[in-house]
């Protein structure tokens, strides 16, 4: 305990120090946010209803939309590079310090996912100080149930990262597979657009791609889809058919979670296999 | 005295390499051991099986009465280690790295802070506490890697080419604080170097090449085994100079850089007699005591430093 306590502390001292990174992770939310999310907008609206408006479609905000996917944005991100510092920490040294040491392999493993999980929550809390400017309301409710969300992607993700980060020896490497990772995932997730009338091939990977629901969970919270007419939901893409059958949150949940705990099986036990 | 490292035919061999051909040897508690040889001899092999960072592909060893392959926790528990290249996080203050190494090696909470202040004390770091390791000189980090490897009080201290990098002055520095270490806690010191002067301050030397120890004792017995005083010349013509020598007086001679090297008893009566005598022109002379470079090349016919110059190595 004392030693994945260790692990973890140390990920989040230097997250918390690293001011040029905390401030950078803002750049990208607010370019697809403010600049495209704003920009887009417009363009949407008027296609989806007129500018006259009426229609069911006359309340889709693109930016609104956008927002709980920018946060599953930012938490995957943080998430998936908290990783790197395993990569780095083989490159520079430390690994060596930390593999020495009497503490076992799996309390590392989980250290280090633990670490990015919450370095990764507090990130995609952070990503709160746009509330403001985009017109969605957050309420404190509305936070207390991000944070576990949160808290479940984030470490799914840490997993994913920690498993990929076992198997490459550089962090050159590293930032080469992540990004290839990266842009799929994201993209084909529906945080950036409603995925709506995908080919076959592209709505499996869909699917497939925890980071949906992830996305997904995000919504049902930020977006409250209960008020919204069902026409409106459709177009926002928030009914995830499984096999014909709309997923539930819960349900969501668990697929995150089991995804999650499939990975940091994998993780542990491939770190488990680093040599000092 | 009892003997806290014990190796009995440790072998380690990669694919096509045996990097270590099965060594013997123990240490006593409270002493400093030291691994000489040219880089690649398999120092670095043998202090990583014995630190359980590499698996021994036969032979046993044990630490502290661990076995290093069975009993690994126990082992890691009794050693400290400072590798060749820094392991320190560059990231964090002084405080932080000590901090979480009580964490990885269950310091109890109540003894951190005492044990911190003792080992940057011993160190003379206790001013740089506070301080981002980033900042410090390669000395510092040398000297803080020493003292973090002191924290959870191990019994074997295991110095992997510790002065590797650093300007002579500081080199000097880390070897005071080791001894000031030494005689502080009694703890056993366990080194690796290729540097000669180095492992004069050793109580005993194991002296390693192509895997194998081909000498232990103390440096004093070591360089009397040599064979009484050196002596150096550089002459007009060596190829002259040698056969004659070789001749004249039934020695081994050895030719590096241009310099004649041979052993002889009484080296100062000797070189008195050996100038008024000698037909070639002589240029230079020298005569000095031997040194753990000289048991070396007595042992090997090649000196450390050739090696690590250059890979091309002559006379072997």
């Amino acid at each position: 305990m004392e030693a994945v306590f260790a692990v973890w502390q140390r990920d989040v001292i230097k997250f918390f120090r690293d001011k040029a990174r905390l401030l950078g992770s803002f750049a990208m939310p607010f370019m697809f946010l403010i600049l495209f999310g704003s920009g887009i907008s417009g363009a949407m609206q008027a296609m989806l209803g007129g500018d006259s408006g009426g229609g069911a479609l006359a309340d889709f905000d693109f930016v609104e939309f956008m927002f709980p996917g920018i946060i599953g944005m930012t938490v995957f991100n943080t998430a998936i590079f908290s990783a790197l510092s395993v990569v780095q920490d083989k490159e520079f040294g430390y690994m060596r310090e930390i593999l020495v040491s009497p503490m076992s392999r799996v309390s590392i493993a989980i250290g280090k996912v633990l670490g990015g999980t919450t370095v990764a929550v507090i990130q995609g809390l952070m990503m709160l100080v746009f509330v403001p400017f985009i017109g969605v309301s957050i309420s404190f409710i509305m936070i207390l149930q991000l944070i576990p969300t949160m808290f479940l992607v984030a470490f799914t993700i840490s997993a994913i990262g920690l498993l990929i980060a076992s198997l490459l020896k550089t962090a050159q490497g590293f930032q080469m597979v992540i990004q290839i990772l990266l842009f799929p995932m994201l993209f084909l997730s529906g945080a950036l657009f409603p995925l709506n009338g995908l080919p076959v091939w592209m709505d499996i990977i869909v699917k497939i791609n925890p980071l949906t629901y992830s996305v997904d969970m995000f919504k049902d919270i930020i977006l409250d889809p209960e008020t919204m007419s069902a026409p409106l939901r459709q177009a926002m893409g928030l009914d995830i058919e499984v096999f014909g059958h709309v997923i539930t949150f819960l349900e969501e949940a668990v697929v995150v979670g089991a995804i999650g705990a499939v990975f940091v099986v994998l993780a542990t036990i491939r770190f488990s296999k680093t040599e000092a | 005295m009892a003997n806290i490292v014990e190796v009995n035919n440790l072998k380690k061999r990669y694919k096509d390499l045996e990097a270590v051909k099965g060594v013997h040897f123990a240490v006593g508690e409270s002493e400093i051991f030291g691994f000489l040889g040219p880089n690649g001899a398999g120092k670095s092999t043998t202090i990583n099986m014995l630190s359980t960072i590499n698996k021994p592909t036969s032979g046993e060893a044990t630490i502290n009465g661990f076995h290093v392959v069975s009993e690994k926790n126990k082992v890691r528990e009794s050693i400290g280690l400072i590798f060749q290249e820094s392991t320190l996080d560059e990231k964090l203050t002084a405080n932080e790295n000590l901090l979480l190494h009580c964490r990885f090696y269950k310091v109890p909470k109540e003894k951190r802070e005492e044990r911190i202040q003792e080992v940057l004390e011993i160190v003379d770091l206790s001013d740089k506490r506070k301080q981002i390791v980033e900042t410090f000189s390669g000395g510092m980090k040398r000297r803080l890697e020493i003292a973090r490897g002191l924290l959870h009080y191990p019994r074997v201290l295991f110095l992997d080419e510790p002065t590797v990098g650093l300007d002579p002055q500081t080199r000097n520095h880390i070897w005071e604080y080791i001894l000031r270490l030494k005689k502080k806690t009694g703890i056993t010191i366990f080194l690796t170097t290729h540097y000669m002067d180095e492992a004069e301050i050793c109580d005993r030397v194991a002296v390693m090449d192509h895997g194998e120890v081909i000498a232990l004792d103390t440096p004093d017995a070591l360089k009397t085994d040599v064979g009484g005083d050196i002596i150096e010349i550089r002459t007009a013509d060596n190829y002259q100079a040698k056969t004659e020598i070789e001749s004249n007086y039934h020695v081994d001679v050895k030719e590096a850089d241009d310099v004649l090297t041979f052993q002889v008893n009484r080296g100062s009566e000797f070189l008195v007699q050996f100038v008024r005598e000698f037909s070639v022109e002589i240029l230079t002379v020298n005569l000095r005591r031997p040194t753990l470079n000289d048991v070396f090349l007595h042992l090997t016919g090649r000196e450390i430093r050739e090696e690590t110059a250059s890979k091309k190595g002559r006379g072997h």
